[in-house]
């Protein structure tokens, strides 16, 4: 009974294939349970996902993102908001060869119609050719692009690519500069601002420069008609507040176009504004007598000067065009632009002193500007011994450049102090930079006087604006022409102030190598080819700043009037 | 006890209207979102063509073009410091009163008669009337004396000049003051007898002429 009955007794192999199964039916049960829950989270997340595009989601129907208004390259505009240079898309028309499938001679053929910079064999040739892309024209008009189109040619490429477009073609070309084909900027603000302008998040508000377009309009004008009439190879102009030291105006001649910069000679893209440096002549003496009485060298205007017709010293010989052969006061030297009285002036002022002052009004050094186009100025370096001391004073031996002139204008009329000029506009409430000093007040006051007689009485009558109290210094200067002066070829300046019984803005001009005419009684001094343009602009733009004419308002002449011998005494 | 059984049915139909809802709602916010996207895009791209067409009128209206058209035609310059005016009494100092030139003769018009004023005519007078002051003076009638200054200095002149009492007509009908000067007849003028009749009866219209 005990014995077990081997039918009844499970076999191990048999128990053990029934405990292996249920772990292997385990196993499944898990395995399923783990591939159920893999695909209950996708249906989930597939889910989760759906309603969550149904309540934040984009409809179907949505267009792409907004249109980013924000040009490839920041735009420039001027002091009051009119755009000076923008980007703009072009069309450009490319071509294929590979891609053309019509008749190449035919083609070619109206290619040279549409487009006669090249004739039909040119365009043949290009047809047949093994090159990839050609270009055909960059900013074409629609017109052209439409007959282009009308051909139905797939090897003609037509696109739209932005392009720099400067709306008022040659007005402040030197100031704006230019780009190069792949728009970065190769002059200019162009280049000076380049990283500003394609920056992405400054791009989008425009480029607001000091630069007045009706006030440069002006003085381009002015400027471009004295060229014309004098002959002259070239010219420039600035006209600058004083106070900021923004430039209003800045000009270079002759003209360039910025659209299409390439074409210009070098000559035109030359900017003799900040470039160019010159012996600027005359207009340096107001600096010798400011530095002279800032020193104390010269107490009063009616300090007397042995002034003989022919002044000799260290060797040389100084010539006057007036020559008094008498003694004379600072007043009279001045007026009548007096080589030898400005230069005993510079010489008790003294080598040390001059170079001192010279280099705080920044003449030493580049010009202060934010362009990179800048001129090194040209001075007597080591050898500033006495000759060059006078020399200097009276604007000879030493080149810089006319908006030097224009800076160091503005820190003798503006109280004294020297700020670097700048072409970002100034806002009204802004502050201005500290400046340094570089004159005392009492010789920015007492120097109005002086200007204004050299216009009234003097070399610069032609400059005069009646009821704008212009006050300036003109300058003639002899060129080296193959290391020599000659009397032949001069660069004539003006530098004006106005109006100067409370100076407010600064204006100069300079015309290269201006000819003689029978209107100027063969002269071709300053006071007769580029003080008119001085008046004309000063006319045409003094109303635009702000300036009010009033003929019965001077500066303070008692300063200088007594120490003036009136003709025939 | 079917209530309590149903509270789940209910609950799912409350929460899947309730879900509903909430995607309907966020459905509208998404179409009032796409709407103003395209309004967003149809602006921005009214300011691209509005910068396009600036671009065009900058450029076909630049400064140098408008100076080279001055130059060539219209030829406008700068203004002189004598043509700014200080204060609005200066600018009062310029504008003169405009002197008219003295009337040496009456300015005589010649009018037909208007059949306006004949009316006041005929009412005024009795029956014969009309036909009566046709014929004795026609003269009279047809001539009209204007005069040439406004109401204004007109009794300054009339008072000082001897030539205002020449248009008998006219002073006594166009002026407020005119029984002054009318007095006196002029030499010129030809019907004398009958004219202060006339000017009783066609004294409102003949003033207003």
């Amino acid at each position: 009974m005990n014995a077990p009955t081997p039918a009844l007794v499970a076999r191990p192999e048999r128990l053990r294939l029934v405990g292996q199964r249920r772990q292997i039916l385990a196993v499944m049960h898990q395995r399923l349970m783990i591939g159920m829950i893999i695909y209950g989270a996708i249906v989930g997340f597939i889910l989760v996902r759906l309603i969550y595009l149904a309540a934040f989601g984009d409809h179907a129907g949505r267009k792409g993102g907004a249109i980013d208004l924000a040009p490839e390259r920041g735009d420039v505009v001027d002091r009051d908001g009119q755009s000076l240079a923008l980007t703009i898309d072009a069309w450009t028309i490319g071509m294929q060869p590979a891609q053309i499938i019509g008749d190449k001679f035919a083609l070619a053929q109206k290619l040279g119609q549409l487009m006669p910079e090249k004739d039909a064999a040119t365009y043949l040739a290009m047809l047949r050719s093994k090159q990839k892309f050609y270009y055909l024209r960059r900013r074409a008009a629609p017109g052209l692009v439409d007959a282009i189109n009308a051909l139905g040619e797939p090897g003609l490429a037509l696109s739209r690519e932005p392009d720099r477009l400067y709306p008022q073609t040659a007005l402040a070309a030197h100031v704006l500069g230019y780009t190069d084909v792949d728009g970065n900027g190769s002059a200019g603000v162009e280049r000076a601002f380049n990283d500003r302008l394609v920056d992405q998040s400054q791009r989008g508000t425009p480029l607001k420069l000091s630069i007045s377009s009706p006030v440069q309009q002006a003085l381009e004008h002015h400027l471009q008609a004295a060229v014309t009439e004098f002959s002259a190879i070239g010219a420039a102009g600035i006209i600058m507040n004083i106070h900021t030291g923004e430039i209003l105006a800045m000009t270079s001649l002759p003209q360039l176009n910025p659209n299409a910069a390439g074409n210009g000679t070098p000559e035109a893209r030359f900017n003799r504004a900040t470039l160019g440096v010159y012996e600027l002549g005359s207009t340096f003496k107001p600096f010798t007598v400011a530095m002279a009485m800032d020193a104390g060298v010269v107490k009063s205007m009616g300090q007397m000067y042995n002034c003989p017709r022919q002044f000799h010293v260290a060797g040389r010989t100084i010539n006057d065009t007036h020559p008094f052969g008498r003694a004379c006061s600072v007043a009279e030297i001045m007026m009548e632009s007096s080589n030898i009285g400005t230069a005993q002036i510079a010489q008790q002022l003294g080598s040390v002193r001059q170079q001192a002052f010279l280099r705080k009004m920044g003449f030493l050094d580049k010009v202060a500007i934010e362009l990179r186009e800048r001129g090194r100025t040209l001075t007597p370096g080591k050898n500033w011994n006495l000759i060059e001391t006078l020399t200097v004073g009276y604007g000879h031996g030493i080149a810089v450049t006319p908006l030097h002139l224009a800076s160091g204008y503005a820190a003798l009329f503006n109280g004294g102090i020297f700020r670097p000029a700048t072409l970002l506009k100034v806002d009204p409430g802004q502050k201005v930079g500290p400046g340094r000093r570089v004159f005392s007040e009492d010789t920015s006051y007492r120097m109005r006087a002086l200007l204004r007689l050299v216009v009234t009485k003097g070399t610069g009558k032609k400059a005069d604006a009646p009821g704008y109290r212009v006050g300036g210094k003109t300058g003639t200067a002899e060129k080296l022409l193959n290391g020599r002066y000659t009397s032949s070829a001069v660069v004539t300046t003006f530098a004006g102030v106005f109006p100067m019984e409370d100076p407010r803005f600064v204006i100069v001009a300079m015309l290269d190598d201006p000819k003689a005419t029978k209107d100027t009684y063969g002269f071709h001094t300053a006071g007769w080819n580029v003080a008119p343009v001085i008046s004309k602009t000063i006319s045409r733009i003094a109303p635009m700043l702000g300036v009010r004419p009033d003929k019965k308002r001077e500066p303070n002449m008692a300063e200088v009037l007594p120490y003036i011998r009136e003709k025939g005494e | 006890m079917s209530a309590h059984g149903f509270k789940s049915v209910f609950m799912v139909g409350a929460i899947a209207s309730a879900a509903l809802g909430c995607y309907l709602v966020s459905l509208r916010v998404a179409s009032e979102r796409a709407a103003l996207e395209s309004v967003e895009n149809r602006i921005v791209l009214a300011q691209r063509d509005i910068r396009l067409l600036n671009t065009e009128i900058g450029t076909r209206g630049r400064l140098a073009q408008l100076e080279r058209w001055n130059v060539k035609v219209i030829r406008l310059s700068a203004p002189s410091a004598d043509q700014f005016v200080e204060s609005s009494f200066q600018l009062a100092t310029l504008g003169k009163p405009e002197t008219r030139p003295a009337i040496e003769a009456p300015v005589i018009y010649a009018a037909a008669p208007a059949p306006a004023r004949r009316e006041p005519v005929v009412t005024n007078d009795d029956g014969s009337g009309p036909a009566l002051t046709r014929a004795t003076r026609p003269l009279g009638e047809m001539m009209h004396v204007a005069g040439y200054s406004k109401p204004e200095p007109k009794p300054v002149r009339a008072a000082t000049k001897p030539v205002a009492p020449l248009k008998p007509v006219k002073t006594a009908t166009a002026d407020p003051l005119g029984p002054l000067p009318g007095a006196r007849t002029s030499a010129k003028s030809d019907g004398g007898a009958g004219e202060p009749r006339i000017t009783k009866t066609t004294k409102d219209p003949g003033s207003r002429q």
